[in-house]
């Protein structure tokens, strides 16, 4: 109707969207792909030197460890993550008071800041005062206590409770939310058929529920990528690079030894695997449907 | 093992089952107990340590304290600045919710409710911003940041937290705006209410549950931040709450109840806010977590 009047409002409205976002999502990652052909520590002249940071990132093993950490979160996700958020959700679905408070306990860490989770974690291993080890020395096991987080070996695993602690909550909702979706009648149908305990779950809950658990297993793959916070709080990617991510390399080679063109280069690579990934499992899950 | 016994037992006589089921129901109530424990046990640990003297920490790793030393809590908001922190986390967090909300809002009525040339265009550029994971962008955004002297302001927070915040943000607001029936700005044109008035007046409050969600994620992802704090802050007076007390922690390594009581005042405010709402926090993170 006011067709003149009607579209200057949409571009002055959309406007300061467009160019926020452009500047803080889209140019970072042009800004990145640029410097990674340069030398450049920040000031000074850049010194263009082609493909140069890609073959040193190549040849880099902590990168190559970085990446191999970064799937074994992926695989502690999907296996430790989905399994046990799936078995609470399905032992939480009632609603009494105690199911819904260790619902609320759940997922309380998600909320939290990963700074303070970190550090809760880092003060259970701790060497001298960690009840991790007070506790393995009451159960008479002092044979089993370990430096969790300063042994080059067990480092990255050390890593792997608090992290599925901390985002077990997120997955468990969703799969309630996918539990509660399942249309009644179902439900009453096999219960006429007599199918009800571990059968129904197995043959009848989780065939239902199979697009929200590969929606979560996306999750967890994504969210591997994303992991910063925890492993920079507990370990700082040590020792000696031992507990190193992706993104704690492109942190630890970036602002400690001020190499952006390097860091940028880094970045860069991040992207490109984590839109592979991505792809692939878009492509996976969607060729699967296709099938069905 | 392969008994017919309880096969007998099972059609004639119905008491084992019942005892069987009786001690399922144990059990499933004793591993829920547990895991509901094993959950909460880490804030439990942190908050009881928080008063605790550091002999109390080799002495009574598992008990309370001896004396209750309320005096961390005083001491460790002195001593870290936490005052501050707050402050700061309060200007940027209400800064970029404000930003968000208001730009978010407003590109969502433009998306939902006009049919216009290149509105294609734009959800796409949104959806494709959505798979660039957060922490690739540290090195070209801190460059990028430095290149507009915004490193060091509230600014260089601000504007991050909110571009990042904007797809999800959008998605749910204009979900929940395509489906207000057209019949209400039709009526509210006729009253001769414009474009901004039908937005201020009429969509604004009419999406109030959309914004609650929008609220409560762009809340807790900028309040917990740390990675960008981290990179883009280095002034001691600007310093948000996580970073801190992740620096705090750094200095004080062996004043453990120092430490906690910091922690445990750190984290006060989002538990206060989970009891109130966890609902919607759940619900929100879930649907942010799925759309993102």
């Amino acid at each position: 109707m006011h067709a003149l009047r009607s579209r200057r409002f949409i571009w002055m409205g959309l406007g300061p969207t467009l160019i926020l976002y452009a500047l803080f999502v889209f140019v970072p990652v042009i800004w990145s792909a640029y410097y990674g052909f340069f030398n450049w520590s920040g000031i000074g002249e850049a010194k263009f030197i082609g493909l140069d940071n890609y073959a040193e990132i190549l040849r880099d093993p902590v990168f190559w460890r970085a990446l191999k950490n970064n799937v074994i979160f992926v695989l502690a996700s999907v296996f430790g993550q989905v399994p046990l958020a799936l078995m609470l959700a399905v032992l939480l679905h009632k609603s009494n008071l105690l199911q819904r408070f260790l619902r609320s306990a759940v997922f309380l860490p998600m909320v939290l800041s990963t700074v303070v989770i970190g550090m809760i974690w880092q003060y259970i291993y701790h060497p001298q005062i960690g009840i991790l080890n007070f506790l393995l020395d009451a159960l008479g096991l002092e044979n089993w206590k370990l430096e969790w987080l300063s042994d080059r070996n067990i480092a990255i695993y050390s890593l792997i409770p608090p992290l599925i602690w901390s985002y077990v909550g997120l997955y468990l909702i969703i799969f309630m939310s996918a539990l509660q979706n399942i249309p009644g009648e179902i439900h009453d149908a096999a219960k006429i058929d007599g199918v009800s305990g571990a059968r129904k779950l197995v043959t009848i809950t989780l065939p239902m529920i199979k697009n929200t658990v590969q929606v979560a297993v996306i999750l967890c793959i994504s969210g591997s990528l994303k992991s910063f916070d925890l492993v920079y709080i507990m370990t700082k990617g040590g020792p000696a690079h031992a507990s190193e991510l992706l993104a704690t390399y492109m942190y630890n080679s970036t602002f400690t030894t001020y190499r952006y063109g390097f860091g940028s280069a880094i970045s860069t690579t991040i992207m490109v695997i984590s839109l592979l990934l991505i792809g692939t499992s878009q492509w996976l899950t969607s060729r699967k449907k296709g099938r069905a | 093992m392969n008994t017919p016994t309880p096969a007998i037992g099972r059609t004639a006589d119905p008491s084992p089952r019942i005892s069987l089921r009786k001690a399922g129901t144990a059990i499933f109530w004793t591993v829920l107990a547990l895991y509901g424990i094993l959950t909460l046990y880490p804030f439990l640990w942190l908050l009881i340590s928080a008063f605790k003297t550091n002999t109390d920490f080799y002495n009574r790793p598992f008990g309370l304290p001896e004396s209750w030393q309320w005096d961390n809590f005083s001491r460790a908001w002195e001593s870290s600045r936490l005052g501050s922190a707050f402050g700061n986390s309060l200007i940027v967090t209400i800064g970029s919710l404000v930003l968000t909300l208001f730009v978010a809002a407003l590109s969502s009525f433009i998306l939902a409710r006009f049919q216009f040339k290149g509105k294609g265009g734009v959800l796409a550029f949104f959806v494709v911003g959505m798979l660039i994971p957060i922490h690739s962008t540290l090195v070209p955004l801190f460059i990028l940041m430095k290149q507009m002297s915004l490193l060091n302001t509230y600014w260089a927070l601000v504007l991050p937290y909110t571009a990042f915040a904007l797809p999800t943000a959008i998605f749910v607001l204009t979900a929940y705006l395509t489906s207000i029936p057209r019949e209400l700005e039709e009526a509210s044109f006729i009253d001769g209410t414009g474009l901004w008035g039908l937005f201020f007046r009429i969509m604004l409050p009419i999406s109030l549950p959309a914004l609650s969600t929008v609220t409560i994620l762009s809340f807790l992802h900028a309040w917990n931040d740390f990675s960008f704090a981290l990179v883009f802050i280095n002034k001691t007076a600007l310093k948000t709450l996580p970073l801190a007390i992740a620096n705090f922690a750094d200095g004080y390594q062996t004043d453990y109840g120092l430490t906690l009581a910091a922690m445990t005042l750190s984290v006060i405010p989002t538990i206060v806010l989970y009891l109130l709402f966890q609902e919607q926090m759940m619900k929100g993170m879930t649907a942010g977590a799925v759309k993102g």
